[in-house]
């Protein structure tokens, strides 16, 4: 309840006036239409009686006509204002908090971001948000106009009416749909969270059977992960069904409470015109008001039934609004690219091993140097380290003399570059997909690096910058896909340049012309590389094994 | 399906189809619906005598708490069959939608196409429940609005023909309103739909691409782009929304004038200010009321099925994505992928005339055979046909021409299933299942996990993980390299026990240290005595096997 509330307040600061305005039309409208079905009836009631005793003549039929007349045309320009303003303010503060969430998620650590699963992540940005439009539109706005309405639909009728036929209508609306509805709320929050778990679990298990199936049915596991894929179907189906008797028990009640309570209306109606109390065009503004204020309550059902689903999409998407962390702030960078680093040990947490012990290592400004050792020792780790994507336990890391986590992220991420191993690429143009790094360099830049990485001549007959690639970067080679991703890395003209096994797929002549054409592309940058192959260490000034930089540490 | 339908038949034709096997359901509930709408100019009629009872000089009500008592229990009725006529609809809507799920799910568990998986599980989730809403209100909508303006319409003109003419004027301008109004929602809302999908497959490349956008500094230029694309859906989802509020706000338009010009008209009438309209009498004061109750459910019906047009425009693209779905042809697996008893005797393998198409290019292979206990390198220029065998073998794919034996059997659908019961796997890229570390590796079977990973030099790995075995991998196994992943998937081999192993290029991209390590996970495999076909580039592991078999015309 309080992440609704959260997100609530949320959407209210991001659209406040159109939420309001929306707010009021909503509320006109709803009393626009109990004031249309009540006039209507006391107009004609009235208008028999008048006729029956021959006052016809001076009844006043004309401002009475022209108010029904008045109250159908308001009535239906504000629903139609309401609902293209509340939609429009919903749409867009869902709008930005799609964006907020987007930004959180690439703000999230390098471990969260390796082990996203992009499905899931998708439907939280796009399922979760699309389900909580219903928290403004279904919930907040109906249910304050409608308790507005039945609370002004009172003070008028006690006024107009008398006391008793307005206590008996408005109290029986308040407290019946009250219990109706946080019945139905409380009886369909377990079933509809459970619901979209269930579904969840659907899609996951779904994508699972297509994306692994010729594992699994080499092990014989694919028809009962098929078989699992449809009983949670079938689950779903049970939570669907229940979902809808508690809907349909729901819309039952409320039906019939309307019609008790109209019942009701007109038995007061009708004693107290016997006695004389009441005039029969007065009461018959009772018993039509009684009609119109189902209105109030009817669309609430909906939301009512759909708040365990709003529940567990608002706390799922108010857990992903963690603000960022703040950084430290550096003024002077200096200009060196001088990597020093000391004592540096990294273990995850709950982890039984450390990957990393007791690190040392200094390469000096514009020297290369390549990092071996065998895989599984840590090469990776280490540039992340250096990178910033992940942060060690203990020790320190420094680039020029400041130390890495008094960058500044913007600075950092221009100062030093990373090429992991494994490199996304994405739907668009070559031009696109280095403007990613560099958004100003002109087609003349962009040639020069494709140069660099020689991959210029592969590009030209196939329609040069303009070259399309397809989803996930496909149309290009394993071994261009390499070479792109490197050419992205630098053209940002980064001073350090961290390289995991960059030229891998690569021919021996086509990766030694690839590594000179990097050097001369960024004849200043200090570069470190985890490597394996021959070629890349004959390239650097030097290698250094992994192994031994503990031991080093250890022997100083 | 004939090639010569356009493509918005193909659609119709599709949904007709889907909702067919519920079409009796369907009815029933619509028969329900009627009957709950038809109950309510009986308790207007209670209702109208009643008020009109009250007015000095008219009598013949029936009294207070007799007109009470038939409205309540009217009003009882019509709730009750309500709630059947909505269960019925609601059935038949999960029993259409579950019946088509089922169909997508079955094919995809026959087939070996891993194309577009998340855009068929899109079609299968999400938009196929777009199809209850339709289900639910079109076709009941369809059959009030045919029966029940025409019986209000047929009431009022019995008591009055200036009534009648009022509605028999605003209401056929309802229904031509609206399809000019549902043609446009119809164009604007599959606009909306392709751009949702854009979005999406922008978002899930994003999403993937987190690392190196942040590496690249560009998160905040990919964060305003995407913002740039949500706003243009919103905008177009806007478009959608105004159009849907003005088809149902003009429609509210003309009720509402109905509803004043009726209550003009009979306020008039009772008042004797116009003298026409009725046949001898003037209008009764009761009869008055009742013409004011019924009209707003004149209309209501109208509206009501205006509202559900909008579900079927949705409906219809549906329609179409899961036409489309149905037109592919995808290659389709040997038997079921179950896990049953292996197949007895030795498992020898003979390939005689294999012939193999593969859309651009046909594969002829020589005639192989391989013994039990055998270890095989299978060798070749890219693109040859070295993986598409390794697929042929396992009965993933099954061949054009030619036969494949094995332990003395044809390959086919009956025997599948206990060949590969045999078998282990290990395909070039793994997909990591959302499960636990020690779930991908064991499968769902029982059997030793620490020998397999310790064999499997993966230990070690494991150990640095945040979770050991409990941890979940990313779905490529993001946070392994790709050696450590590789040897997840020999792990897996090694569990399994298998009797014959194929293997996908074991060694490429790997550096020595670790190519090693999985080579010797591999010569643990052949002295088991497990048969061994690999394919590879690397001469080094060629030589370790017994022989070579060069794939491709060269040889």
């Amino acid at each position: 309840m309080n992440a609704l509330w959260k997100i609530f307040r949320l959407v209210l600061k991001e659209q406040k006036t159109a939420i309001l305005r929306g707010a009021v039309l909503s509320l006109v409208v709803l009393l626009a239409g109990i004031a249309l079905l009540s006039l209507s009836g006391w107009f004609i009631t009235a208008a028999a009686a008048a006729g029956l005793i021959g006052m016809g003549a001076v009844f006043d039929v004309f401002s009475a006509a022209a108010t029904v007349r008045f109250l159908a045309l308001g009535r239906t320009a504000a629903r139609y204002g309401e609902r293209v303003l509340t939609h429009d303010a919903t749409l867009r503060a869902l709008t930005t908090l799609r964006t907020k969430l987007l930004s959180t998620t690439a703000n999230a650590t390098h471990d969260q971001l390796m082990r996203l699963r992009a499905p899931q992540a998708l439907n939280r940005l796009m399922a979760d948000v699309d389900a909580l439009d219903g928290v403004i539109l279904r919930l907040i706005l109906p249910l304050a106009a409608g308790v507005l309405a039945q609370l002004i639909t009172f003070g008028v009728l006690w006024w107009l009416v008398d006391l008793r036929v307005a206590l008996w209508m408005v109290s029986g609306f308040l407290v019946g749909s009250a219990i109706i509805l946080i019945w139905t709320a409380r009886a369909a929050t377990q079933p509809s969270s459970q619901e979209e778990a269930v579904a969840q679990s659907f899609r996951s298990h779904f994508i699972d059977l297509m994306r692994a199936r010729a594992d699994l049915a080499v092990y014989g596991q694919l028809l009962r992960q098929g078989k699992d894929t449809l009983d949670i179907d079938a689950n779903r189906q049970r939570h669907q069904s229940h979902l809808d008797r508690i809907e349909r028990r729901s819309g039952f009640a409320l039906s019939l409470m309307g019609t008790i309570i109209s019942a009701g209306v007109l038995v007061i109606g009708m004693t107290l015109t016997e006695t004389g109390d009441l005039t029969p065009a007065l009461a018959a503004i009772g018993f039509f008001a009684s009609l119109a204020l189902m209105e109030t309550v009817g669309p609430l059902r909906r939301a009512m039934a759909e708040l365990g689903r709003m529940l567990v999409a608002a706390e799922r998407v108010d857990e992903s609004l963690a603000p960022p962390p703040l950084r430290a702030h550096c003024s002077d960078y200096g200009e060196t690219a001088e990597l020093h680093i000391a004592n540096l040990s990294f273990r995850r947490s709950d982890a039984k091993r450390p990957v990393l012990s007791d690190i040392s290592l200094t390469i000096p400004s514009g020297e290369s140097v390549a990092l071996t050792g065998a895989s599984g020792s840590g090469k990776t780790t280490l540039l992340l380290l250096v990178a910033r994507l992940l942060n060690p336990s203990s020790g320190n890391i420094l680039i020029g003399s400041v130390p890495l986590s008094n960058w500044d992220e913007s600075k950092l991420r221009s100062s030093m570059t990373l090429v992991p191993q494994r490199s996304i690429l994405m739907s668009g143009s070559i031009r696109t997909a280095l403007h990613l790094a560099d958004p100003t360099a002109t087609d003349e830049d962009l040639w020069r690096v494709l140069e660099a990485v020689s991959l210029a001549s592969v590009i030209k007959p196939k329609n040069g910058l303009d070259f399309n690639l397809g989803a996930m970067g496909s149309g290009l080679s394993g071994g261009e896909t390499r070479r792109l991703v490197l050419a992205r890395a630098i053209l940002r003209r980064p001073k350090l340049l961290l390289l995991d096994e960059p030229t891998e797929g690569l021919d021996a002549d086509l990766a030694l012309l690839v590594l000179q054409g990097i050097r001369s592309y960024l004849p200043d940058a200090t570069i470190l590389m985890a490597s394996h192959r021959d070629v890349e260490k004959n390239w650097t000034d030097y290698s250094i094994d992994i192994d031994k930089l503990a031991v080093t540490a250890l022997t100083n | 399906m004939k090639s010569a339908e356009t493509k918005p038949e193909i659609d119709k034709h599709t949904l007709k189809q889907m909702i067919a096997p519920i079409g009796k359901r369907i009815r029933a509930a619509s028969a329900l619906g009627v009957a709950s709408s038809s109950i309510w100019p009986l308790q207007a009629a209670v209702v109208a005598s009643a008020i009109a009872g009250l007015l000095p000089g008219q009598s013949g009500g029936l009294g207070t708490f007799i007109s009470v008592a038939i409205f309540s229990a009217l009003g009882l009725l019509r709730a009750g069959l309500t709630y059947f006529a909505e269960g019925q609809t609601f059935k038949a809507g999960l029993q259409a939608v579950t019946s088509i799920r089922r169909e997508i799910v079955e094919r995809e568990m026959q087939t070996i196409d891993t194309t577009s998986a998340a855009s068929t599980a899109a079609l299968a989730t999400e938009k196929l429940d777009m199809l209850v809403p339709y289900i639910i209100h079109y076709a009941p909508a369809h059959a009030r609005v045919i029966v029940l303006p025409l019986i209000l319409l047929a009431i009022t003109f019995w008591f009055s023909w200036a009534a009648g003419i009022v509605l028999l004027i605003t209401g056929p301008l309802i229904p031509v309103f609206m399809a000019l109004v549902g043609m446009a929602a119809k164009e604007a809302s599959q606009r909306q739909m392709e751009d949702i999908g854009t979005l999406n497959n922008v978002l899930i490349e994003r999403l993937s691409a987190l690392t190196d956008i942040k590496l690249l500094d560009a998160s905040t230029a990919v964060i305003a782009e995407f913002s740039d694309g949500a706003d243009r859906l919103r905008e177009k989802t806007m478009r959608v929304l105004r159009i849907a509020f003005l088809s149902s706000t003009v429609l509210e338009l003309f009720s509402a004038i109905g509803v004043a010009m009726m209550a003009v008209y009979v306020g008039f009438e009772l008042l004797g200010m116009i003298e026409f309209g009725t046949y001898v009498e003037p209008l009764s004061p009761a009869a008055g009321i009742f013409l004011l109750l019924l009209a707003p459910d004149f209309y209501q019906p109208m509206r009501d099925f205006s509202a559900a047009w909008h579900d079927k425009a949705s409906a219809l693209a549906v329609a179409g994505e899961l036409a489309k779905w149905r037109a592919e042809t995808p290659q389709k697996l040997l038997g079921q992928g179950a896990n049953v008893e292996p197949l007895s005797g030795a498992p020898h393998i003979k390939l005689q005339g294999l012939v193999v198409n593969t859309g651009s290019t046909e594969i002829r292979y020589s005639d192989i055979k391989i013994v039990q206990g055998e270890s095989v390198a299978l060798m070749g220029p890219s693109g040859v046909g070295k993986t598409t065998l390794l697929k042929l073998l396992a009965g993933l794919l099954s061949p054009d021409e030619g036969k494949i034996t094995v332990s003395g059997q044809p390959l086919n659908d009956e025997t599948a299933d206990a060949w590969r019961a045999r078998m282990g796997w290990m395909p070039q890229v793994p997909h990591f299942l959302n499960m636990n570390l020690a779930e991908n590796i064991s499968l769902g079977q029982s059997g030793d996990l620490n020998a397999a990973t310790r064999a499997a030099a993966i230990d070690d790995v494991i150990a640095a993980l945040p979770g050991g075995l409990q941890t979940h991998l990313g779905e490529t196994g993001g946070g392994l390299s790709g050696g450590e992943a590789r040897r997840i998937t020999l792990a897996r081999a090694l569990f399994a026990m298998p009797d014959i192993l194929l293997v996908d290029e074991p060694t490429a991209d790997l550096d020595e240290g670790t190519a090693k390590q999985v080579m010797a996970g591999l010569a643990l495999l052949i002295n088991r005595g497990c048969t061994l076909i690999v394919a590879t580039h690397d001469p080094v592991l060629a030589a370790m096997m017994d022989r070579t078999v060069l794939i491709g015309g060269a040889s």
